[in-house]
């Protein structure tokens, strides 16, 4: 009998925790397809009737369309050269320098501890000395400290994981320290990986301050989103909602494709 | 098919040594066990050989042809390793041909090989699995099915059946051995398990701190140990040691310990009366046996342990603990006054100092 309660219990805490934690994200979702007069009710509405008019706005908008695809281009090429430069440098230092390893580890962490308005402002003055600043070029500059850094620090352990063994086992075979690369430690660290690129996007996707400070016309999708919410006081509530939605919706997207990429990678071989 | 020639090895991690001037001479086909304690450079050898470790000085030759600076895939050995080294992301059939369709073989060329080693190691139900899928005795198959596809000139095992449970570890060893004798292929095989070396090895490279301690057939190990180390390592249970002086009599005697024993003189033609010595006794080749009988020992029963067949009589003579084998155990009980002897021609002496072993012949 106790025992029922206690299992009871738990699950009604488990439930009451889940409600928390999705609710707001639901409660978004669901903004974004109401109209005003449906989210300003005094009265909560769970049963409206849906419109798209909120997405066909923010669509509309160039300034917000033009956040979006710049956000796209600046986090991919971050976190793709990011994963370029970084992965095989992970590797690198998880196999043949692990007596440095720790330290550069945590060199590269240490990066992460400073506060980005301790960069941000430097960064501003170089930029418009280059001339690069308010360019996709320079905030992906600026990204790739981060994504990099990032990258190594996750992938080090996920490199340390994939036992030597199996390197050895195809440098037996005749494979060359490429090769041993591409074929085994990569597949066979890659779930691992997938993890450490898709927290390194987040990361990046959601980053405001930098490019808040970095750039203005070429704004990202977190600084528009800032600046819709300080519109006035007519606020568009269902837009705003909206407009969280899409801003959500490419990491979505980028886990997806990542975990189609991971399994061609795993199934492969040569033929 | 190959010979391998291994001159003045030495390998160092740092400044310290690890394998120290090490000399090595192993026939084509022949079945060479590296023997020795954990941490004595067995392994570290045997990655010398293959590739994956680079030595500190000296040569190494296989068939002829010095490989010392070839790396690992163009030595024509193949490797299988203690934890398997499976490719976890490929199925047993791309485990087993990577390395093939690696060098571009042809399907019509790898089909009939597959099938061939899939059969000679029981594989063919488990091809299309992946390893994970497999237990452990499957997965070591695997592993050699691997290895053997490629019909190397040398095979190197490090350990391979020592994450195994015994009844499967002796089937395997069974196996390997079988294998052997059909494909005849030179193998280096590592073990820290005497029995395991002593029933599959043509020869054995007993090992210690990097050095050779004794190189020779399992029997040779067996009944001539070149030290004091080589005959406590081999053999189960552990030889019996006594410190004794050889006495002036007319036959080379022994006495020590409260025991007095015959030796034969063909095997110690140098022993001097007064010369201290370390006498050898192998629990095996003591029996029970009539009281006056020649060299028997008498002592009280310590402790019986059934091993089945025979039993292993712990007995205490002169405040020492001596064990024998005998399959008469059944009748013994601890407080027992038992007699037992040794032949004389079965009794090792070694140098109290060096531990060399003293036989000449
Ligand atoms: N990479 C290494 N760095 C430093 N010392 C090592 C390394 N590999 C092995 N050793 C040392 O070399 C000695 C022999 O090791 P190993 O060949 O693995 O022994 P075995 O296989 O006989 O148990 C051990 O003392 C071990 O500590
Ligand atoms: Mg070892």
């Amino acid at each position: 009998m106790g025992k029922l309660i206690s299992a009871t219990l738990t699950r009604a805490v488990l439930a009451l925790l889940i409600v928390l934690a999705l609710g707001p994200i639901l409660w978004t979702v669901l903004g974004a397809f109401k109209e005003l007069r449906d989210i300003v009710t005094p009265v909560p509405k769970l049963v409206f009737t849906p419109t798209l008019d909120n997405f066909a706005t923010i669509l509309r908008n160039p300034t917000i369309r033009d956040g979006l695809l710049h956000s796209v281009i600046v986090v991919s090429a971050a976190v793709l050269i990011g994963a370029v430069l970084g992965i095989p440098a992970a590797h690198t230092l998880a196999r043949h320098a692990r007596k440095w390893g720790d330290d550069v580890q945590f060199f590269v962490l240490s990066l992460r501890f400073m506060p980005p308005v301790a960069i941000a402002i430097p960064f501003i003055v170089i930029y418009l000395d280059l001339g690069i600043y308010d360019t996709l070029f320079g905030l992906v500059l600026v990204y790739l400290i981060v994504t990099v850094s990032t990258v190594i620090w996750l992938a080090v352990p996920a490199f340390e994981r994939v036992p030597r063994d199996i390197e050895e086992a195809a440098a037996m075979e005749g494979c060359g320290p490429a090769e041993i690369f591409w074929r085994f430690s990569l597949p066979v660290a890659a779930p691992s990986l997938f993890g450490a690129l898709v927290f390194t996007f987040v990361l990046v996707w959601n980053e405001l301050l930098l490019a808040l400070t970095l750039a203005a016309q070429n704004a990202t999708l977190p600084v528009v989103a800032a600046s819709i919410t300080s519109l006035g006081k007519e606020v568009p509530w269902g837009v705003i909602n909206a407009a969280t939605v899409l801003l959500v919706l490419p990491p979505l997207v980028f886990i997806g494709l990542l975990m189609g990429l991971l399994n061609t990678m795993v199934r492969s071989g040569p033929k | 098919m190959a010979n391998i020639t291994c001159t003045d090895i030495v390998k160092a991690y740092g400044a310290h040594p690890v394998i120290e001037g090490l000399q090595l001479d192993i026939p084509d086909h022949e079945f060479v066990v590296f023997l020795g304690p954990s941490g004595c450079g067995k392994s570290t050898m045997l990655r010398m050989i293959a590739g994956l470790e680079e030595v500190t000085g000296g040569r190494i030759a296989i068939g002829g042809t010095d490989v010392t600076d070839l790396p690992p895939g163009e030595r024509g050995v193949a490797m299988v390793f203690q934890s398997y080294a499976l490719y976890p992301h490929m199925s047993v059939r791309d485990n087993i041909t990577f390395g093939l369709r690696r060098q571009g073989a042809s399907r019509a060329e790898i089909e009939p090989r597959l099938t061939q080693v899939a059969e000679l190691l029981g594989l063919e139900k488990f091809l299309d699995r992946r390893p994970r899928n497999l237990s452990g005795g499957q997965q070591q198959r695997v592993a050699m099915a691997r290895a053997m596809i490629k019909t190397p000139q040398v095979f190197l095992f490090d350990e391979p059946l020592s994450n195994l449970d015994a009844k499967l570890r002796e089937k395997l060893r069974t196996e390997i051995r079988k294998i052997h004798m059909q494909l005849k292929t030179t193998t280096i095989f590592v073990t820290h398990d005497q029995l395991e070396a002593m029933t599959i090895a043509d020869r054995i490279v007993l090992m210690r701190d990097g050095k050779i301690e004794q190189m020779g057939s399992p029997d040779e190990i067996f009944e001539r140990p070149a030290s004091r180390f080589v005959a406590d390592f081999i053999g189960t249970p552990a030889m019996n040691f006594v410190h004794a002086e050889i006495v002036a009599g007319d036959r080379l005697t022994a006495h020590g310990g409260g025991m007095t024993l015959h030796l034969s003189p063909q095997a110690f033609t140098t022993l001097k009366p007064g010369q201290r010595v370390e006498l050898g006794l192998r629990p095996a080749r003591m029996d029970l046996c009539e009281p006056g009988a020649e060299n028997a020992l008498s002592g009280k029963v310590v402790l019986v342990e059934n091993m089945g067949a025979e039993g292993q009589v712990i007995t205490e003579v002169a405040g020492q603990e001596i064990s024998f084998v005998t399959q008469a155990f059944r009748s013994l009980s601890p407080g027992d006054s038992v007699c037992f002897a040794i032949s004389p021609d079965h009794i090792h002496a070694f140098d109290p100092e060096t531990g060399d072993s003293l036989r000449q012949e």
